[in-house]
């Protein structure tokens, strides 16, 4: 937790209890920094779009550049701060952590398939056993019973991309130092919009275009054409909203609550306090770790159930069949 | 702005009865049918997990609409 490490250098007794734990709030969020506990590591780029691409080499140099300027977090223009830029694309720690647990998956999945590619027929064992025992869990418990046919067995890469993830991210947030990508809307977005587009276009291609929009009638009656349509239409946004929500909320709750924990130390003043909010807090990181594997489980899961039935029964009749 | 920490403190309790009451019924509904026939339970699991996180995502809607009241 990022957040609880920044009081090295802030507890210094200059800010009252409300103004420190004002900071941790700060710290919950986006910095332009990328840093271990208070050790700046690297400033990190500016990236505006605002008539034109403007790119910095940090938050200081776009200052001195004298087009922008830097205003509760935000990125305004210099001559008229109430006006913010149209797209801020920088890259943010949080990027950074999102960029480091695609680098852990890449390097895990790759120490373990060097294995396979050596063509041997031992059983697993190490970090092959522990990572195929996880791949197969997500194949056979998620994704093939949800989604029939020969999608499933077409879908499963992204399954396990999306799980194994989303499941990087939220450790990381865990490590000492370290943050949950997963606690910015943003990334849950991102993630939410390719199970959209997943879930869409796998119906569309296993079911066909037509029966995709029959599917937004709801197999109503015609004269019901005009409640079902826009209800039908609402819910294919409502799904990928609600997965957005969903893990962002639970990380980051997960956060303030250990960061109120951390600050009734601060609040109350005392050291009294310390043994209560220490314990807690253990029992809260537990909880959280168990909330890591738990949300990547149900981002998962739902993504295949809602395929599973967006695609619908005519996959299943075409399974019958055969 | 005193009144909107109210609100937005009473609406986050009232959001976590409502979530509270469907998961703790859907639980018990699903203990029972695991009990009734144990070897439906791991197909019982997934289920209820999925329409938990369905209740939980409405909750959790509730929960933003809470918490976007005390940072406006």
């Amino acid at each position: 937790m990022e957040v609880e490490n920044n009081s090295a250098n802030h507890g210094n007794g200059e800010v009252g209890p409300e103004g420190a734990i004002q900071h941790y709030l700060a710290g919950l969020s986006d910095h332009r920094t990328l840093s271990f506990f208070h050790y700046k590591i690297i400033d990190l780029p500016v990236i505006v779009y605002d008539d034109g691409l403007h790119i910095y080499k940090d938050i200081n140099s776009m200052e001195q550049a004298g087009l922008f300027t830097e205003c509760e977090h935000k990125i305004v223009h210099k001559d008229n701060p109430a006006q913010g830029v149209a797209f801020d694309a920088s890259i943010t720690s949080l990027v950074c952590f999102e960029w480091i647990a695609m680098i852990i998956g890449v390097v895990l999945f790759s120490l373990a398939g060097r294995k396979y590619k050596k063509g041997t027929v031992k059983a697993p064992s190490g970090l092959q056993n522990l990572l195929e025992s996880v791949v197969s869990f997500v194949r056979n418990q998620i994704v093939i019973p949800n989604i029939p046919g020969r999608a499933g067995h077409k879908l499963q890469h992204y399954f396990y991309a999306l799980f194994f993830f989303i499941l990087i991210m939220n450790l990381v947030g865990l490590l000492p130092g370290g943050h949950a990508a997963t606690g910015s809307i943003a990334t849950t977005l991102a993630l939410a919009i390719t199970s959209f587009l997943v879930i869409n276009i796998t119906a569309m291609k296993e079911s066909g275009v037509g029966t995709w929009f029959k599917h937004l009638l709801g197999g109503a009656p015609w004269w019901l054409f005009f409640i079902m349509i826009p209800i039908e239409f609402i819910s294919l946004f409502t799904k990928p909203f609600a997965l957005t929500i969903r893990l962002f909320a639970n990380m980051t709750a997960g956060h303030v609550v250990l960061l109120s924990l951390t600050g009734l130390i601060i609040y109350l003043q005392s050291y009294l306090m310390a043994p209560v909010s220490v314990g807690f807090s253990i029992f809260m990181l537990a909880l959280e770790l168990l909330v890591a594997f738990l949300q990547a489980y149900i981002f998962t899961i739902l993504t295949a159930v809602f395929t599973g039935i967006a695609i619908g029964d005519h996959a299943e009749h075409a399974e019958h069949a055969n | 702005m005193d009144l909107v920490f109210l609100a937005a403190g009473l609406g986050a309790g009232l959001a976590v009865l409502g979530a509270g009451l469907g998961i703790g019924k859907l639980a018990s509904a699903a203990l029972e049918a695991a009990a009734r026939q144990p070897e439906l339970a791991s197909k019982l699991q997934t289920m209820m997990i999925i329409a938990s996180a369905l209740i939980e995502g409405v909750a959790l809607f509730a929960c933003v609409i809470c918490f976007m009241l005390t940072t406006k």
